[in-house]
């Protein structure tokens, strides 16, 4: 392998792991705080990647599409929330992976009747359309603008969760949501936004991948196991171990793919297994 | 858990009923039905880890399907048809599979658990359609059928009769287990896992026992539905066969082993008559489940229970 | 005769930054109630769960009965004769009475792997459960839900459960905690019944109760032990007055 190689299988290693610490964070976040673990995640990806395709059809802009279509998802976040989603917050493990089932169903169904069962490809920005080159190698510019887009979000959450108000209620209704009650604070509002929040890293993802990946059906179920495997490898309740596990992930996929072309998907899976033996808390999840 | 005299007597009369068709030699019942009491094998195998013992597994799908591709390729590769010699042969595969991945999975506990075992699932769902030799997503055919002496399991009335002999004994099976201190510990450790512990119960090697009696079940279910079908296919392992497969718990009421016989019954009438019905099946299908947890959390068992009230 | 039954030798746990239980040296002597008072915050929980093996001490060493146990797990310890009970009860909410005290006495049995006969067929366990349903006086409960129970049978229950072990140690964390006075004096009763033959390990803020039954007091303040003694020579201490700055006189 040459160098240059080495170095662009480097780079879409993590720029695939930034993209899978969005999906990963959104879940991460929704039941470490809110306590409910949401099958249909991974359908707010599709939708995301699926709004992204038809907007851009129509309006010829990425950009555009994307624009319109986050706020959509968010309101979508919101409804899925006050009506679903709420309803299970007391409720045992079964319920909550049913429920959340149920929906994965139903946005399937929905996602087939608005936009078909074919594949669909979505075409980079013409702005990005160039590649930047690396040695004898060279690496599309829309991935580099991907990358940034993951860290920047990746580095606001951070700020936000650290340094707002907002930030500072939140990790205390993860810590205790009665006595945020009691203090007055509206946690429906909180937990509301966070889910909005959530679904609406999931769509974004989902649609800065769409024209690297394609938009297809079952996208929604594959991502939403690799970031169960991205939450298992990082760790329990730690954003910080969702975006290490994601990198581990992203580069380990990437590399099999080129090293053991065979085997490339039982990478990842092996990873998860090795990481169950030997540290079964996640790398920086707490010890008992 | 004592089973209701309304139930029971409910139960026999089905299983007279069951019998009864074996002797109607209609292919259409024959083939609907054997898929019908399979399914009730395979959601009373998942019970005993969700009901009883409060372990939401998503593996089930692994069990089932390893089971069903061991036949194939027992039957296929070697010639093996006795079942004297693949039916033990196939319950240890699952066995052994269950083996791994609940050890696997038990480290992590509980949402970590239910992502565990969907993730496995997963990747043998990609292994059995992606690996050359294995028929891809087309499947494999299962040559020759088990067959023993004058005994051929390609005959739909041989078959039948075999699923609902093992349907029965299943239950019998499953309910003295459920009775005994097993099951009770079972019971326990859905109840308050940290109280058991410090009552002295070691509860990991319970529930690996639990997890590997569950995936045997799962997979004496495959090896009939193979046996059924003459075919096994990847679907077998999706993420869906196990979410409907945990609806149909749910939708009979867990915990209860009859209750998700019941269910199971239920949704194969309503998957193939549903198919027929509508386009927008999955639709009706995610609604139902959506509903069944949100006003029938104690499933049709609960209704049972209360109606005698 | 009084045998050192259970041992920690300076036990240490912290949290990150916090050290909650520091450097504890205690011997809880057979037959003997020991009481371990102190204001809140003062480690008492934590060190019971260090001694449980619910939680892995940071330092130190704990044995029972001359065996190390610092790092047994918590249904070893059990197995060994040591039984606990929680500021809240911890039950089977769905089970019956019957049916909790039933696992608790089955815990006992060499192995539970036994599949095929019906546990009521096992007549050992059924007289150890029937003992300690008695001895907890919940017989004509014994039908009922657990959950149906009021708090202090609740606590009542959960003492039958541990009983129902037959345990050497019993590690008690508020057993009197939210009961109304009368069901206080009841499970006193039970807990001064229940001292006779085994040791008790008592934390509790409910001073009268502490006095009446402990043969022996350990105030632990930040983690740390203040004093120990008996109950007269802790409530004349005057280090200890000042410990608890008067928001509970002993």
């Amino acid at each position: 392998m040459t160098l240059s190689l080495f170095a662009l299988q480097l780079l879409n290693g993590v720029e695939y792991g930034l993209l899978l610490f969005l999906v990963a964070s959104g879940l991460t976040l929704v039941f470490g705080i809110l306590g409910v673990l949401n099958f249909a995640h991974g359908s707010f990806y599709m939708l995301g990647a699926y709004l992204a395709y038809w907007f851009a059809e129509r309006t010829g802009s990425l950009l555009l599409a994307m624009l319109i279509g986050l706020p959509l998802m968010v309101l979508l976040g919101l409804f899925v929330e006050r009506f679903a989603i709420a309803r299970l917050y007391a409720r045992d493990h079964l319920s909550q992976v049913l429920l959340t089932y149920g929906l994965v169903l139903l946005f399937n169904e929905l996602q087939r009747s608005l936009f078909g069962n074919e594949v669909h490809g979505v075409a980079t920005p013409p702005l990005l359309a160039f590649r930047i080159p690396l040695g004898d190698q060279a690496w599309p510019a829309y991935r580099v603008l991907t990358a940034f887009a993951c860290l920047a979000v990746a580095a606001a959450m951070r700020q936000v969760i650290l340094r707002t108000r907002f930030g500072m209620r939140v990790r205390a209704g993860a810590s205790n949501a009665e006595m945020v009650e009691a203090l007055g604070i509206d946690v429906r509002r909180i937990f509301s936004s966070l889910f909005a929040a959530g679904a609406a890293l999931a769509a974004l993802a989902g649609m800065l991948a769409a024209p690297l990946t394609t938009v297809y059906p079952g996208m929604g179920e594959d991502i939403l196991i690799v970031s169960f495997v991205v939450v298992v490898i990082g760790g329990i309740g730690s954003i910080k171990g969702a975006f290490i596990g994601a990198l581990l992930v992203g580069l380990s996929d990437t590399f099999g793919k080129v090293l053991l072309p065979g085997f490339s998907s039982a990478i990842v899976y092996a990873l998860m297994a090795a990481v169950l033996v030997f540290r079964p808390r996640g790398l920086l999840g707490q010890p008992a | 858990m004592t089973v209701p005299l309304r139930v029971r007597a409910l139960l026999i009369a089905g299983a007279a009923a069951l019998l009864l068709v074996a002797f109607s030699h209609d292919r259409f019942w024959l083939q609907f039905l054997g898929k019908a009491m399979i399914t009730c094998i395979f959601a009373m195998s998942l019970d005993l880890l969700v009901g009883v013992t409060g372990l939401v597994s998503l593996a089930h799908a692994s069990f089932f399907g390893i089971a069903a591709y061991l036949l194939a390729g027992l039957s296929n590769r070697f010639g093996f048809v006795n079942p004297l010699l693949t039916l033990p042969l196939c319950l240890a595969g699952a066995a052994l599979l269950a083996l791994a991945i609940g050890w696997l999975s038990l480290r992590a506990s509980g949402v970590y658990f239910i992502m565990v075992t969907l993730a496995f699932t997963q990747m043998l769902h990609y292994f059995f359609n992606d690996a050359p030799g294995f028929g891809g997503s087309d499947g494999l055919y299962v040559n020759q059928r088990p067959q023993i002496g004058p005994l051929d399991f390609s005959n739909r009335t041989a078959s039948y009769l075999a699923i609902w002999t093992a349907l029965v004994l299943v239950y019998l099976f499953l309910s003295r287990i459920l009775r005994a201190p097993f099951g009770h510990v079972l019971a326990g450790i859905r109840g308050n896992e940290q109280r058991m512990l410090s009552l002295g119960y070691p509860i990991g090697r319970y529930k690996l026992v639990a997890f590997v009696l569950a995936g045997s079940l799962a997979g004496l279910a495959g090896y009939l539905d193979a046996t059924l079908y003459g075919f096994v296919n990847p679907a077998q392992f999706s993420w869906r066969q196990s979410g409907v497969l945990l609806m149909t718990v749910l939708l009979g009421g867990k915990g209860t082993l009859y209750g998700p016989v019941l269910g199971a019954l239920l949704l194969t009438f309503v998957e193939h008559y549903g198919e027929q019905f509508t386009s927008h099946y999955n639709a009706l299908i995610g609604a139902l489940i959506i509903a069944v947890v949100l006003f029938l959390p104690g499933g049709l068992a609960g209704l049972l229970r209360s109606a005698r009230d | 005769m009084t045998e050192v039954l259970l041992e920690a030798d300076g036990l240490s746990r912290s949290f990150g930054a916090l050290t909650a239980v520091d450097a504890v040296s205690l011997r809880f002597m057979g037959g003997e109630v020991h009481a371990i008072i102190g204001p809140n915050g003062a480690g008492k929980s934590t060190f019971l769960n260090l001694l449980s093996g619910e939680l892995r001490a940071s330092a130190g060493r704990i044995s029972f009965k001359g065996q190390d146990v610092s790092r047994a797990t918590p249904d070893r310890i059990s197995r060994l004769g040591v039984g606990r009970s929680y500021q809240t009860a911890k039950i089977f909410g769905e089970l019956s009475c019957a049916e909790c005290v039933w696992l608790a006495a089955q815990s006992r049995e060499r192995t539970s792997m036994r599949f095929f006969r019906p546990a009521e067929m096992y007549p050992e366990i059924a007289l150890r459960a029937d003992r300690a349903l008695q001895a907890c006086g919940l017989q004509d409960r014994r039908l009922r839900l657990a959950r149906e129970l009021s708090y202090g049978e609740q606590r009542q229950l959960e003492l039958g459960m541990i009983l129902a072990t037959g345990p050497q140690l019993l590690l008690l964390d508020e057993p009197l905690a939210g009961l109304s006075h009368g069901e206080a004096l009841s499970v006193v009763a039970l807990l001064r019944e229940v001292s006779r033959d085994r040791a008790l390990v008592l934390v509790e803020h409910d001073m009268d109760a502490v006095f009446s039954i402990a043969h022996r007091v350990t105030v632990l303040v930040g983690g740390r032990v203040l004093e120990t003694g008996t109950p007269g020579q802790i409530r004349a201490s005057a280090a200890v007055r000042e410990a608890y700055l008067g928001t509970e006189q002993p």
